[in-house]
């Protein structure tokens, strides 16, 4: 790992003010909170900052309030505080679980949420100090030409990472928020506006902007009678990354659908919903038809490349489990 | 050895040093600090095959901190243990994999070290590589050794490897039907615990290492020869060891790389490797392509095997790369062609039963398919022809494979629950599998000594390293059975070359039946010398006594005794010795074992689910219960990770591992292994100590085709390719 200073910070001004700071410097700076996924990168020289400034030492910043229009979740709130708190479970339907399901107890000890929507790809051409992969200034997306059985397939290209957070599509579900602080003040917007698809900027995964920190994750109640359904398939149980997650929230009156929220992990650049299955299934009963007609129109314009075809089918087959489950 | 009531053997023995372990008193190699220690870091090849033209180490010396840099130029060590049939050095030229060896740093701190690494310019002089093994053997391919890449052997290994017994055309004209098929399997890791470390330090001309080593006295000899320093100028030292599963024996190059370092900087110096290089710049268990064919009778007897195979074992040949699954059944007319290959990958060579559950699971899963597809139950095939004579004519010592089968076919329920392969309905398809698996059980050469002390406890000396199986403390168990005193009343010093004799090392499940019967020889050889002191003080004579509970008694009259610290008190201590070298004439020795899973193969997203694991082995007497039982599961453990997920991937272009980490590499965890239940069929060998033979590698080998064949059972799809990842199922379900 390459030296740096590490910066205890009292108050996210202060954080804000040192980006800045750094930024114009054309020094480098990064923040941390449970360290998990950036120690990672910078033991594999990935990510070498010269300075870390610490968000654990900002008081205040690690909660899970429950109010009348929802759930707010600090962004150093650890993943374990989320999969074990008590309204969660109750009201959050798979928030519990997706949590639950990422990583490893170790790691979820530590990892909170802000970082884990904040996670750099997991790809292993972009964690291998060995290649200058696109996303890091070099000039191939290594998984066009060699090994892709975890690429995306769909919204690839010219890179084609997969989003490794397992809470992101989760929270798109429930149409969740996300609160930044920056250098003009406070903003808040929805989470899946959060994520930035390559053919916008192949060298980012969000939209944050130096000096920018995610603050808080907000959390609407799902509306009454909706029912969900979180599925994550990997290779191995614990501490491993989705091959193709989904979450779905239904709102359903005597089977026939009112609104729907299709999101999937694992397949695209950016947590991906299904918009246009979403759209489909609005007005219609969901039966094995119908939900089977969704995975299909959900993966419409997927394009597997040479390693990653499996996933296709498996997304549609997710898909269809989760909407018959969710009425 | 007549079986008799054993006092220590056989129960469930807490390890002797368990709370040392525990509690993190027990120093590891990686622990051990020495004053004015240096940490060493080395940097590795980015290419396949390159020649290094040159190296430019002075930015990287001017960095404060660095010591000292070597590579090819100024350290040509030669690495013994490191190649079988060529020289190979701590550092060559060309480098030939990815991981290649070409500097190694020491500084006065770890992260300085590393920086340095990123200092050291080296030109390289790209050259052709080759990855996969068949096209290696293709002319025109790459050379990556001179004579060739069909690896060229000498002493044991012969190249390629052949075997041939009966008489093959005649077993095929014999058979109702043949069958012939491919099966493959992958470069994984041993992904051992304990990350390599060394510590080097010289001392008026003589060279202490502290190696984590699976065998102290052949290190020894190794870094004598390759320093060229008498024997007696080189101390080996390893006390606790966190597995290597062997990929720890004898000397490694970092082990010589640290005592270069130390001898140019006159500093100790200690070498550390990262996750990473452990994966990539140590080596794993090679790949294989297995081709048979196989003639069977209308029964389902076979008639034939022939098998041609190829396996990959990297830029060098450290081991056999042979291939052994076939040793467990009872083949007629037998040819095997083994050609072991070069290719620009990181070395195969030694993990657990090295030439097995590769083997066994292209073997075991090509029966079962034969089974399948003559109508025949599995269990049938597999106790039909299980293995009788070893090589078709040589009788074992003890062989209780069919119980094991049996037994463990009545326990899993074999009989209610096979079912026909892919017969179940539903989403979530049941299956059950079984294998059958085994090592060889050899005598061989052990010493030890046994020092018992005027307050009646005994002290124990074996050059024996604890690799992980509990050797310290089966060791101290043989002790006390042996001697007749309380096991807490045994000292065991081990793992020592200035201090604890002669062993042969921890690697093919040798300890036991090597160094066991020298420490029954030296307690025997004590027991001796205690009764002749304690004679007089009882007024009997030597033959008449006899010793047990920390008492020597007379035979004829129990209560005329003395207690054993009284009885050894006026001779101040009394040394017993032994070096033994028992041999088997005309026989073969093997451990034998019949696994058997249960899986809920989820056919909407690949999933496998292992619902029951049985494991049944014959290993003669057990020595300790619960360090057998775990070695059990741990072997199975791993046969699962290399039956469902665990593969080190290559890219195809670049030649650079991209999942080298416990992450990617997924090594199973808790959730993917269920209960294993665990039955020994307990006979007693009449040539292994108190009756026992082998443990530590049989359980890993039936495991991955256990697994295979359950898997089959519950999809009806044949996955001929390791690991059966999700993928794999997902595409076979489409075909």
């Amino acid at each position: 790992m390459k030296s740096f200073e590490n910066i205890n910070v009292r108050s996210v001004k202060e954080a804000v003010g040192l980006l800045q700071k750094f930024n114009g410097e054309k020094k480098t700076a990064q923040v941390v909170s449970g360290g998990t996924e950036l120690l990672q990168l910078m033991k594999e020289r990935v990510a070498t900052p010269q300075y870390l400034i610490n968000l654990k030492t900002i008081p205040g910043l690690s909660y899970i309030k429950e109010e009348r229009s929802g759930f707010r979740i600090g962004a150093l709130t650890t993943l374990t505080e989320i999969e074990e708190n008590k309204s969660v479970q109750e009201k959050l339907l798979f928030l519990s679980q997706a949590a639950g399901e990422a990583a490893s107890p170790q790691l979820r000890n530590a990892g909170t949420i802000g970082g884990n929507i904040c996670q750099r790809p997991f790809c292993w051409y972009f964690r291998s100090a060995s290649f200058t992969c696109l996303r890091k200034g070099g000039e191939l997306c290594y998984a066009v030409t060699g090994d892709s059985r975890f690429h995306a397939i769909l919204g690839g290209g010219p890179s084609y990472i997969v989003h490794p957070s397992d809470m992101a599509p989760a929270l798109i579900a429930f149409g969740a928020r996300i609160k930044i602080a920056g250098p003009a003040g406070e903003k808040t917007i929805p989470l899946e506006k959060f994520f930035v698809l390559p053919q916008v900027d192949y060298k980012r995964e969000n939209i944050l902007q130096p000096g920018e920190i995610v603050t808080e994750i907000q959390i609407p109640h799902p509306r009454t009678g909706s029912k969900g359904f979180y599925h994550k398939v990997r290779e191995r149980q614990a501490w491993d990354h989705p091959i193709v997650s989904v979450s779905t929230v239904l709102q359903a009156k005597d089977g026939t659908c009112q609104e729907a929220r299709v999101v999937l992990g694992g397949v695209a650049p950016v947590p991906w919903r299904a918009a246009k299955a979403e759209a489909f299934l609005r007005g219609k009963k969901v039966d094995e038809a119908a939900a089977r007609q969704a995975g299909e129109i959900a993966l419409d314009g997927a394009r597997p490349m040479k390693d990653n075809g499996y996933k296709v089918g498996l997304a549609k087959s997710l898909i269809q489990r989760a909407l018959l489950a969710s009425v | 050895m007549a079986q008799k009531e054993f006092s220590v053997v056989g129960k469930r023995i807490t390890r002797i040093d368990a709370y040392e372990r525990v509690t993190g008193q027990a120093q590891y190699t990686g622990d051990i600090q020495l004053a004015g220690m240096l940490y060493a870091r080395l940097l590795r090849s980015p290419h396949p095959h390159a020649r290094v033209v040159s190296i430019d180490t002075s930015k990287a010396e001017k960095l404060a901190g660095v010591k000292a840099v070597i590579h090819h130029q100024n350290a040509q060590v030669p690495w013994a243990s490191g190649g079988h049939t060529h020289r190979r050095y701590i550092f060559n030229n060309p480098v030939r994999f990815v991981g290649d060896a070409v500097a190694a740093v020491a500084a006065t701190d770890r992260h300085i070290a590393e920086e340095a690494l990123g200092l050291i310019e080296v030109k390289y002089e790209k050259l052709p590589h080759v990855l996969d093994p068949n096209e290696a053997l293709k002319p025109g391919a790459p050379k990556i050794s001179t004579d060739g890449n069909l690896s060229v052997g000498k002493g044991n290994f012969s190249a390629p490897i052949a075997e041939q017994w009966g008489d093959l055309e005649k077993g095929f004209k014999e058979a109702d039907r043949i069958f012939e098929d491919t099966y493959i399997s992958k470069h994984v890791n041993n992904a051992q615990l304990e990350p390599r470390a060394s510590v080097a330090k010289w001392e008026g001309g003589k060279l202490t290492v502290w190696a984590s080593t699976q065998g102290v006295s052949n290190a020894r000899t190794d870094i004598a020869k390759d320093l060229g320093l008498p024997l007696s100028k080189v101390r080996v030292i390893c006390k606790y060891m966190g597995a290597g599963f062997g990929n720890k024996n004898q000397a490694q190059d970092y082990d010589l790389m640290a005592a270069v370092l130390a001898k140019v900087t006159g500093q100790p110096v200690k070498v550390e490797f990262t996750r990473e290089d452990d994966f990539i710049g140590m080596h794993g268990r090679w790949a294989s392509e297995q081709h048979y064919k196989i003639g069977v009778k209308r029964d389902g007897t076979i008639t034939a095997v022939e098998l041609d195979a190829v396996t990959n074992v990297g830029a060098y040949r450290k081991q056999s790369g042979n291939l052994s699954g076939t040793d467990f059944y009872q083949i007629p007319n037998f040819k095997k062609v083994v050609k072991p290959v070069h290719t620009n990958t990181v070395v195969g060579a030694n993990y657990r039963a090295p030439a097995y559950p590769q083997s066994v699971f292209g073997f075991a899963s090509f029966l079962d398919q034969i089974a399948h597809e003559m109508g025949i139950n599995p269990l049938e095939m597999f106790l039909k022809n299980r293995v009788r004579l070893y090589a078709n004519k040589t009788p074992f010592t003890s062989n209780f494979l069919e119980e094991c089968a049996v037994e463990g076919a009545k326990k899993v329920g074999w009989k209610e629950k096979w079912h026909k392969a892919g017969a179940a309905a539903g989403p979530k398809k049941h299956g059950i599998g079984m294998a059958l698996g085994g090592y060889p059980f050899r005598p061989g050469l052990g010493a030890a000594a046994i020092r018992v002390n005027p307050d009646g406890t005994a002290h124990v000396l074996v050059g024996v390293t604890d690799i992980g199986t509990g050797a310290k403390t089966t060791m101290a168990i043989i002790a006390a059975e042996a001697l007749g005193i309380p096991l807490n009343q045994i000292q065991l010093t081990n793992g020592d070359t200035d201090v604890t004799p002669y062993s042969v090392g921890e690697s093919g499940s040798r300890t036991t039946p090597f160094t066991g019967p020298a420490v029954i020889a030296a307690a025997e050889d004590v027991r001796k010398l205690i009764f002749n002191v304690a004679a007089p003080q009882l007024k009997a004579k030597a033959e008449d006594l006899d010793l047990r509970d920390g008492k020597v008694f007379v035979k004829s009259n129990p209560s005329q005794s003395l207690p054993l610290g009284r009885a050894v008190a006026r001779s101040g201590e009394l040394i017993g010795r032994a070096t033994t070298n028992p041999t088997f004439k005309g026989l073969a020795g093997k451990s034998f074992a019949a696994h058997f899973a249960e899986v809920e193969v989820d056919s909407r997203t690949g999933h496998v689910k292992i619902t029951r694991y049985v494991a049944v082995h014959d290993s003669g007497t057990i020595i300790n219960r619960l360090a057998a039982e775990s070695q059990i599961k741990g072997g199975v453990v791993q046969g699962i990770g290399m039956a469902l997920t665990e593969e080190l991937l290559i890219d195809r272009f670049t030649a650079i591992p991209l999942n080298p980490s416990y992450r990617d590499a997924k090594v199973p965890t808790h959730l993917e292994v269920p209960e294993i239940e665990v039955v020994f069929i307990e006979h007693p060998d009449p040539y292994g100590p108190f009756g026992g033979k082998v443990v530590g590698e049989p359980p890993i080998t039936p495991a991955v085709a256990t697994v295979a064949n359950a898997i089959f059972n519950a999809t009806g799809k044949r996955i001929k390719e390791l690991p059966i990842t999700p993928d794999k199922i997902l595409r076979a379900a489409q075909v």
